[in-house]
């Protein structure tokens, strides 16, 4: 016990009273810079609003940070809207854009050169970045209203758009994709793909609402339910769209963000859905190709009170590191955001109104989102891009939130003390985490509807210690996605995190495993079981570094 | 003074009754006066006693079903009063006038607005000029969702003058419409012309609970509650945030507030059956969403709670029927709302 406490919060001094905090002092915290204005690029979230309200235009900007030149530091891709009715990137103001990052706080426009402009493709959402083809470059796949495309990386810096010879542009007519997640759902070593997938829509078909002479962004309800896809990577640069042979066909959903995450420990990657105003899918990975919704049995398919919700960004990580990892989904303002607490990898209890989520989330309309642990403390700290679907309530623009995890129990909003350009408001969607400068702070990117992307650096300065781990596969994916990474520190403290560039809503992050480590500078060991069943134990690890493993080959 | 000279002269009386039924303990007009005296002295419970004790000896006298009727109503408790003044009425259809704007409220706090619209519609022509039945059945109108009729009604008052309860019926159209500006506009007008009409505060709770001010929403409703501790609506939506706070004790303490204007109310009902899940009761949970769903077969949240309920007590193949019951109910929903609305 502080001594000042127990003097119950006071001190005579003379002969007045000196009142001191029976709190804990504060701790240092970094904050967020933009430095987007440092670069020179054009790109802006272009959703082509011109006052007529077309139903996609409230999801533009997907953000994917990903080392595309293997360089070393993480590179940024943005995806862009089109001319409506029209549904084509007309000129250069919808097109896409890939930064390269010069490693000097400044990126550099590339994206003509690589190829990836996208100048064919009509209105794009998410993107997702993997290595699929295990060629040591990280790929990409691109969500779109009309054809999704998927670009292979040459390794010389330039894509192609391999599609059509891939066999992952196969869906329905007019389905609207809206995100990706690279995965390897049967552990053969290749990354196969899932997409979330909205609803049938084109330019034509959209509906118009309007109440008192106004037009708004018409409910979701008014257009239909499809199904999500998934896509079983053959080798070769090939896949086989197994929708329907996997169960994925059989549920019906609004789809925005996925996570991925082992949540039953079985070994085997299973699949989260958020959906917009349609339950949240859990797809149970059943080991033999296919897979079972159960959002009813986790109990994570409604709220508490049974409301399906307008569920965006979703991220599955284990925010109370205690093994298994859990979930965490925003929704819209006057709803509660979902936080999930995975209970022994049996199912998942409502955690929102504990942790104090259900309190701090309710006035804000969040789209991308994630855990992220910002201060390096060691636990993992809740995010989210926030900015209403519309523009016309009192508080129509938004500034994201950061809600700081307290010893894995509850949050508390910190985002008013992580700076001006944190706080700016705007209509948010796409994010990504990234450790942009290889200081091992994670720094955020962020789209917002008509306005340049901030590239926010975190300060890194509250002298907390950390690693960043680069999983390289061999039996398993390149990239290692879905390793399971376990640290005890030195003093004993445990930690878990896995390798998922899924986060979010529409976005793709730094695939690099990020552990917050506090005070501490020594790491007892580093546990990674890798998707191929081999597990690899390092002892006596260095913190403050970026430390890639190889995956044993036997 | 004249308060005090009032209140001497129940007190008389009351003592007064009180001798005489000591010695004439079968007197059931002695009993109903004792009550009505006991009433008029703002000693609800103690007259409710006294009416039921009468109604023993005179279980069909109509006198005595309106004024015990009364005596509930001045309690906060509609669903006993409605029962009482249905049952006058039925006996003696001479009250039957006197009853319809009491019976209608109570269908108002309820929550059933098509009695109360069955009741009121017919009088609509002879009290065109009444305040409180237009009061009354704007309400009804409003909360059964026929909103053309009811801004005619709002028309109506307003024509008059200015009115609170204009205002809080706008500003309940308006709710239902999500114009959340308008509506508070409306109700912060009712509510300054008249800061304690009842269900005003509430309204204003709703609102911002809509519009996420979830802070300003327990403001509103405890203020609601300070005036009429069993108000329905505040009780509900107490416990809904004390839920989500995961405060179940005080969850339960509203919700049972609640139940006690609506007894049964299937919503109060489900709330608490997931109180009960989240609690770890799910065998609690199991038996009150089963006799939900016995009552409500169409409750697709219940089915749908149900469904993980049974899933946690390793019921599989009833867990899998809820959940198809569940989704097939929520598509039909969805196929019903898929109206033009704003999110």
């Amino acid at each position: 016990m502080k001594w000042w406490l127990a003097l119950g919060g006071w001190l005579v001094v003379g002969g007045g009273w000196l009142v001191f905090s029976d709190q804990a002092p504060e701790p240092r915290r970094p904050h967020f810079t933009d430095i987007a204005s440092k670069s020179n690029f054009a790109y802006r979230t272009d959703n082509n609003f011109t006052g007529r309200k077309y139903f996609p235009q409230t999801m533009c900007g997907g953000v994917a940070a990903l080392d595309f030149d293997n360089d070393g530091r993480m590179d940024l891709f943005f995806t862009n809207g089109a001319k409506l009715p029209e549904m084509q990137k007309t000129d250069a103001r919808f097109y896409n854009c890939l930064l390269r990052n010069r490693g000097d706080g400044t990126f550099e426009d590339v994206t003509a050169r690589a190829g990836l402009l996208g100048k064919d493709l009509g209105f794009s959402f998410g993107v997702a970045a993997g290595d699929y083809d295990n060629d040591g470059f990280e790929d990409l796949f691109v969500c779109n209203a009309g054809p999704n495309v998927l670009y292979h990386n040459n390794g010389d810096g330039t894509f192609t758009d391999v599609t059509e010879r891939s066999g992952i542009g196969t869906k329905p007519k007019d389905v609207l994709s809206v995100a990706g997640a690279w995965f390897d759902y049967d552990n053969d070593g290749k990354l196969d793909l899932i997409v979330s997938n909205y609803t049938v829509w084109t330019p034509q078909t959209d509906k118009i609402c309007a109440a008192n002479g106004r037009e708004f962004y018409c409910h979701p309800k008014v257009y239909t339910n499809v199904a999500h896809r998934l896509y079983h990577n053959l080798g070769n640069g090939r896949f086989e769209d197994v929708t329907d042979t996997s169960g994925f066909g059989k549920e019906l959903g609004k789809g925005m963000g996925i996570a991925i995450a082992d949540f039953n420990g079985d070994g085997y990657m299973d699949v989260f859905v958020a959906n917009d105003t349609v339950r949240n899918f859990l797809f149970i990975n059943q080991k033999n190709g296919t897979f079972k919704e159960s959002g009813y049995e986790w109990g994570v398919a409604y709220d508490e009170s049974g409301n399906a919700g307008s569920s965006m960004g979703a991220d599955a990580k284990d925010y109370d590191n205690d093994g298994w990892p859990d979930i965490f989904y925003n929704n819209l303002k006057g709803q509660i955001w979902g936080l999930y607490r995975n209970m022994g990898g049996k199912y998942m209890n409502y955690a929102s109104g504990f942790s104090h989520l259900s309190r701090l989330s309710v006035r804000s309309s969040g789209w991308s989102n994630g855990f992220v642990d910002y201060n390096n403390d060691g636990w993992k700290d809740v995010y989210s891009a926030n900015g209403d679907i519309d523009d016309q309530g009192e508080i129509s623009r938004q500034p994201d939130t950061m809600f700081e995890n307290v010893d894995g129990k509850q949050f508390r909003d910190v985002s008013g003390l992580l700076g001006a350009d944190f706080n700016r408001a705007g209509f948010q969607r796409g994010s990504a985490f990234a450790d942009l400068n290889n200081d091992g702070f994670p720094d955020l990117v962020v789209t917002s509807l008509g306005e340049k992307p901030r590239i926010l650096m975190n300060s890194a300065d509250n002298g907390n210690h950390w690693l960043l781990v680069n999983t390289v596969g061999r039996r398993s994916n390149r990239d290692g996605i879905g390793a399971a990474l376990k640290l005890t520190t030195a003093a004993g403290r445990t930690l878990y995190n896995h390798v998922t560039t899924s986060d979010g809503f529409m976005s793709s992050s730094d695939k690099r495993v990020h552990f917050g480590l506090g005070a501490e500078t020594g790491i007892q060991s580093l546990e990674i079981r890798w998707p191929s069943g081999s597990v690899q134990t390092l002892k006596k690890v260095r913190a403050d570094r970026i430390l890639t493993v190889t995956e044993p080959a036997r | 003074m004249l308060l005090a000279h009032v209140l001497c002269a129940q007190e008389d009386a009351i003592r007064g009754y009180r001798q005489y039924l000591e010695a004439h303990p079968d007197s059931v007009e002695a009993r109903s006066n004792l009550g009505a005296a006991l009433a008029r002295a703002g000693q609800y419970e103690e007259a409710i006693a006294e009416y039921d004790r009468a109604l023993l000896k005179n279980p069909d006298n109509p006198v005595l079903l309106l004024n015990l009727g009364l005596a509930y109503y001045k309690t906060g408790r509609p669903a006993e009063a409605a029962a009482r003044f249905e049952r006058a009425a039925a006996l003696a259809p001479q009250f039957k006038e006197q009853v319809v704007l009491l019976l209608s409220s109570c269908y108002n706090s309820l929550g059933k607005y098509k009695e109360a619209i069955a009741l009121l519609a017919p009088l609509e022509k002879d009290k065109s000029d009444d305040q409180a039945f237009d009061y009354l059945y704007g309400t009804a109108l409003i909360g059964d969702g026929q909103n053309a009729r009811g801004a005619a009604i709002i028309d109506r008052i307003l024509s008059r003058g200015e009115s609170a309860e204009a205002r809080l019926l706008q500003g309940t159209l308006k709710l239902g419409a999500h114009d959340y500006d308008g509506a508070l506009a409306e109700i912060e007008k009712a509510i300054a012309l008249n800061d304690r009409l009842p269900g005003a505060h509430a309204r204003l709770g709703e609102l911002s609970m809509a519009k996420g001010e979830n802070d300003r929403a327990r403001a509103a409703f405890g203020q609601e509650l300070a005036m009429d501790p069993d108000e329905f609506v505040s009780n509900l939506n107490m416990g809904v945030l004390a839920k989500q706070d995961q405060d179940y004790a005080a969850a339960r303490r509203y919700f049972d507030r609640a139940l006690r204007a609506r007894p049964n109310d299937a919503g109060v009902r489900y709330q608490m059956a997931n109180v009960d899940l989240a609690t770890g009761n799910a065998d609690q949970a199991r038996r009150a969403l089963e006799a939900l769903i016995g009552e409500s077969p169409d409750f697709a949240e219940a089915h749908a709670t149900l469904a993980t309920v049974y899933y946690r007590m390793d019921r599989r193949s009833d867990g899998d029927r809820e959940r198809a019951l569940a989704q097939k109910l929520m598509d039909q929903r969805d196929a019903a709302e898929a109206g033009v609305k704003p999110r």
